[in-house]
C-alpha cells in the first residue's frame, strides 16, 4: 500500500497549485486595500465593513440563499416520486431510466442554459420564473440520482418486515422508506443547494440584466469593475454561507457510513 | 388441544413450478411446530403465505375458525422472525423493538414497560440505546424475536432464523427460544432444514419433500417410525436395507429372516428396513446375528461410529496394458505418424467400419513443419471374431504408415454367489500419455474397462463403488499393471461407546424392536 501512495504526489502539486495558492490569494485580497506592492500589505476590514453597510449587498445575498432554497426544495419536490417510481421498475428499465436522465447531462451545461433562453424568450413569463426553470432544469438529475442510489440499495425484506409488524403501505412508506432515503436526500441537497448559491450565468443568461445574484455580483467585481480586494471580501463570505449550511445538512445526515 | 391455522389443499405455482402440491395440515394452539425440509421443498413458500406475503394459486387458509386468505399481512395476528433478520438500521435497539406497538397507536407509557420485559426475556436489557447494526449476530436475532414478540401475536414464524450464527450460539438460542415459547404460550411455526434443530425444540415436525408433506409427527415418532427412506435418511443416520415382508413380524433381509414388530404389510411385499446405528450392538464374534469385519473406526466424541462389513462386494481383476507411444516418422515426405493398440468387444467385431478404428486408434497423421492435419489414406485389416491381437496398418496416400494392434477379447466376468452380482471389466491398453493426462483416473478406468456389475436375480445395476491399483498415474511407465472393481458389500454404521480394532472380526445384533420396516417409497 505504501508504494501507492506515492501515485498521489502529482495531485497534491496540482492542488497546491491551483487550489490552494488561489485560495490564499482570495484571503490575501480579501483582508487588504488596493495598492499592495510585493514589501507593503495594506491590511483592512474595510471590504467586509463595505459589504454588511450595504443594503443592496445583502439583499443580493439574502435573494441568492433564497434562490438557492427554493430551487432545492422544488428538486426534491419533483425528484423523490421521481427516484421511487425508478427504483420500483424491473432492473432493466431502472436502468433505461438512469440513462434517459443522465443524458441530457452529455451536453455542456451553457449550451443547454442558451437552449432555455430561446425557448423562454417568447413566453413573457417573469424573469424569476425563467431562472427557476434554468435552475431546476439543470440541477434536477443530481437530486434523482442521489435519492434513486439510496432507494434502490434499501434493504426489501425490511419493507416485508414492516408489513408483518402491522405497517399498511402508507405508513411502510413514512416509518421506513422515507427514513432510510434521508441520506441521498441529504446527499442530493449537498449536490444542489452548493452549486444553486454560486451560479451566476443562468440567472445572467435566463433573467437578463435585472436580475442580480451573489455570483453576479462577484463577477461582476472580478471582470467588469476590476475590483478585485472587493470581490474577493465577497467570495469569502459566500464560501463561509456554504460551509454553515454544509454543517446544518452533514447534521441532519442519518447516513453511518459518512460519520 | 384447540385447531388454530388449517391449511387446505395449498397449491404454488412460480413459473411453471409447482412448488406446494396440495398441502393439508393442522397446526394447533401452542404447538412448536418445525416445517423440516431441503432447501426447495416449499417450506419457505408455505410460511409466507401464512405470513400474508405471497398468495396460493389453490386451497383455503383457516386461521382460528375463519378463512385469511384476503386479509392483507398488516392485519393478520402472525408476526416473522426473518432469516436475515431485517431490523431497521435507522433505529436503535429500543425503536426496534417498539416499532410494533408505535404503529399500533400504543401510549407510550404502555409501550415502555413491555418493550423492557421484552428484552429482559431475550437477555439484552441494557441494550435498548445501541445502535443495531453495531450488535453480533446473536444480539441481532434476539432483538429480531424480541421486535416480533412483543406484538403479542398469536403465532410466531421464524424462516431459518439460526442458520447465519456459529454452533455453539445456535444451541444456545435453541434452547432459548424453546424456553420463550413455553413462557409465553405461543404457536412457534419455525422452519429449517436442520433435522438436529427440529429435533431438539419441537412439539411436531412436518417433513417436507418436493412440495408434498411426507410425515407429521412428534420427533420421537419421526425418529423411531419414519414411513419410507426419506424421512428416515432426513432424520438422523440409518443402516438403510433392502428387505421383503414375508408375513405379519417376519421380515427378510440379506438373505436371512428375522422376527419385528411391523405388521400390515402384504406378504411378500419388497419394503425398507432400518437399523438405527445405536440400535445395534457390538458382540464377540459368532454371539450376535452376523458376523463381520470392523473396517473403519471414527471418534465422534461421544460415541465411536464404527463401520462393520458383514458381506464383502463382488470384484473382478482385469489387465491395465500401458504401451509407449511412438510416432512414425517419414523424413523424406515430411509426415508424422500416431496410432496406439486398443481393446475390442468381441460382439463388436462384426459392425467394425474405418473411422471407428481410426478413432479408437487414436490414429492422426500430419505434416511435421506445418503440423497441418493429412488425411489417413486407406487401413489394412483382418479382423476375426475371435481374441487374439490383430494387427491394422495405416496409410496416407504419399505412402507413410504405422501399425497399431486391436486386441480381441472378451469380457471378463465374475458371478459372485455370495453377493449374487456380476461384475465384468475388458482389458485395456492405453498410452503413457493418456493415463497420465487422466484427471480422474477412478472414473477414467471404470469407462475405458466398460466395467459394469448388476444383480443376478434382478439384472437391475448395482454401482461400482471403488476401483483399486497400485501405481502412481502420474509417474506411470510401460507394463501391465492389475486393476480390481469392486461393488460395495453390505456395511452397518453403528453407534457404541467402546472402541473396536479394524480389521478385527465381530459380530453385531439386533433384535425385533430395533428393526423398523417401511413401505417402498413411490417415485416422483
Amino acid at each position: 500500500m505504501k508504494s501507492f501512495r506515492r501515485l498521489v504526489y502529482p495531485y497534491m502539486v496540482w492542488a497546491g497549485i491551483f487550489i490552494v495558492i488561489p485560495m490564499l490569494l482570495i484571503v490575501l485580497y480579501a483582508f487588504t486595500r488596493e495598492g499592495n506592492s510585493t514589501m507593503t500589505l495594506n491590511f483592512t476590514l474595510d471590504n467586509f465593513i463595505r459589504f454588511f453597510q450595504d443594503e443592496i449587498f445583502i439583499q443580493v445575498l439574502i435573494r441568492s440563499l433564497i434562490l438557492a432554497v427554493i430551487t432545492t426544495v422544488i428538486c426534491i419536490l419533483i425528484g423523490y416520486p421521481c427516484a421511487y417510481f425508478i427504483a420500483t421498475l424491473k432492473p432493466n428499465s431502472q436502468g433505461v431510466m438512469v440513462l434517459m436522465i443522465t443524458l441530457p447531462m452529455w451536453i455542456n451545461m451553457l449550451v443547454r442554459t442558451y437552449a432555455w433562453r430561446g425557448i423562454l424568450l417568447e413566453t413573457g413569463l417573469p424573469e424569476e420564473i425563467k431562472v427557476y426553470i434554468g435552475m431546476v432544469y439543470n440541477f434536477l438529475p443530481f437530486m434523482i440520482l442521489q435519492i434513486y442510489t439510496s432507494l434502490s440499495k434499501m434493504d426489501k425484506s425490511l419493507l416485508i418486515a414492516a408489513q408483518d409488524l402491522g405497517c399498511d403501505s402508507r405508513q411502510v412508506f413514512t416509518k421506513v422508506i422515507l427514513p432510510l432515503s434521508i441520506p441521498g436526500v441529504i446527499s442530493g441537497i449537498t449536490l444542489v443547494f452548493l452549486p444553486a448559491v454560486s451560479s451566476f450565468f443562468i440567472p445572467k443568461l435566463l433573467g437578463g440584466g435585472s436580475y442580480v445574484l451573489i455570483g453576479n455580483l462577484i463577477e461582476n467585481y472580478f471582470v467588469t469593475t476590476g475590483d478585485w480586494n472587493f470581490g474577493s471580501a465577497i467570495s469569502l463570505i459566500m464560501t463561509v454561507v456554504i460551509l454553515i449550511s454544509m454543517y446544518f445538512t452533514r447534521k441532519f445526515d442519518y447516513d453511518k457510513e459518512a460519520r | 388441544m384447540k385447531k388454530l391455522i388449517e391449511f387446505r389443499n395449498i397449491v404454488k405455482e412460480f413459473d411453471g413450478n409447482i412448488v406446494l402440491k396440495g398441502i393439508d395440515l393442522d397446526i394447533n394452539e401452542n404447538e412448536f411446530v418445525t416445517l423440516l425440509g431441503p432447501s426447495g421443498c416449499g417450506k419457505t413458500t408455505l410460511l409466507r403465505i401464512l405470513g400474508g406475503f405471497l398468495d396460493q394459486d389453490e386451497g383455503e387458509v383457516i386461521f382460528d375458525g375463519k378463512e385469511i386468505s384476503k386479509v392483507p399481512a398488516y392485519k393478520r395476528p402472525i408476526n416473522t422472525v426473518f432469516q436475515k433478520y431485517a431490523l431497521f438500521p435507522h433505529l436503535n435497539v429500543y425503536e426496534n423493538v417498539a416499532f410494533g406497538l408505535k404503529i399500533k397507536k400504543m401510549s407510550k407509557d404502555l409501550i415502555k414497560p413491555k418493550v423492557e420485559r421484552m428484552l429482559q426475556l431475550v437477555g439484552l436489557d441494557g441494550f435498548e440505546n445501541r445502535d443495531v447494526t453495531l450488535l453480533s449476530g446473536g444480539q441481532q436475532q434476539r432483538v429480531a424475536i424480541a421486535r416480533a414478540l412483543v406484538n403479542e401475536p398469536d403465532v410466531l414464524l421464524l424462516d431459518e432464523p439460526l442458520a447465519a450464527l456459529d454452533h455453539k450460539l445456535r444451541k444456545e438460542m435453541q434452547h432459548e427460544l424453546k424456553r420463550i415459547q413455553e413462557e409465553e404460550g405461543i404457536t412457534f411455526i419455525f422452519v429449517t432444514h436442520d433435522q438436529e434443530e427440529a429435533l431438539t425444540m419441537s412439539d411436531k415436525i412436518v417433513v417436507m419433500r418436493n412440495g408434498n408433506i411426507e410425515q407429521v409427527g412428534t420427533p420421537t415418532e419421526i425418529y423411531n417410525e419414519p414411513v419410507n427412506e426419506y424421512v428416515a435418511n432426513f432424520i438422523g443416520e440409518s443402516n438403510i436395507l433392502d428387505g421383503v415382508m414375508k408375513q405379519d413380524y417376519l421380515v427378510s433381509f440379506d438373505d436371512k429372516d428375522y422376527e419385528c414388530v411391523d405388521f400390515g404389510f402384504r406378504n411378500n411385499e419388497r419394503v425398507d428396513v432400518v437399523i438405527r446405528p445405536e440400535d445395534i450392538d457390538i458382540k464377540p464374534k459368532g454371539q450376535g446375528k452376523l458376523n463381520g469385519q470392523v473396517i473403519s473406526v471414527l471418534f465422534k466424541g461421544v460415541h465411536y461410529e464404527v463401520v462393520v462389513e458383514t458381506k464383502k462386494g463382488a470384484s473382478k481383476t482385469i489387465t491395465l496394458h500401458v504401451l509407449k507411444d511412438r510416432d512414425v516418422f517419414n523424413a523424406e515426405k515430411n509426415e508424422k505418424m500416431h496410432a496406439t493398440d486398443f481393446t475390442m468387444d468381441i460382439e463388436d467385431v462384426e459392425e467394425i467400419t474405418d473411422e471407428e478404428i481410426i478413432k479408437r486408434a487414436n490414429a492422426q497423421a500430419w505434416d511435421s513443419e506445418t503440423n497441418e492435419d493429412i488425411s489417413i489414406a486407406n487401413l489394412e485389416y483382418n479382423i476375426e471374431a475371435k481374441p487374439g491381437a490383430y494387427p491394422v496398418i495405416f496409410k496416407t496416400h504419399n505412402g507413410t504408415f504405422i501399425t497399431a494392434n486391436v486386441n480381441v477379447v472378451e469380457p471378463k466376468i465374475n458371478k459372485d454367489m455370495g453377493s449374487k452380482i456380476g461384475i465384468q471389466a475388458f482389458d485395456v491398453y492405453k498410452s503413457v500419455d493418456e493415463i497420465r493426462e487422466s484427471m480422474a483416473i477412478s472414473f477414467d478406468l471404470k469407462t475405458w474397462a466398460d466395467a459394469y456389475a448388476w444383480y443376478l436375480d434382478s439384472e437391475d445395476e448395482v454401482e461400482i463403488d471403488d476401483v483399486r491399483f497400485d501405481f502412481d498415474p502420474n509417474e506411470i511407465e510401460e507394463g501391465d499393471y492389475p486393476v480390481t472393481f469392486l461393488t460395495m458389500g453390505r456395511e452397518y454404521k453403528i453407534h457404541t461407546t467402546e472402541q473396536q480394532e479394524e480389521g478385527s472380526i465381530v459380530s453385531i445384533d439386533f433384535g425385533p424392536r430395533d428393526i423398523h420396516v417401511m413401505s417402498k417409497m413411490v417415485q416422483g
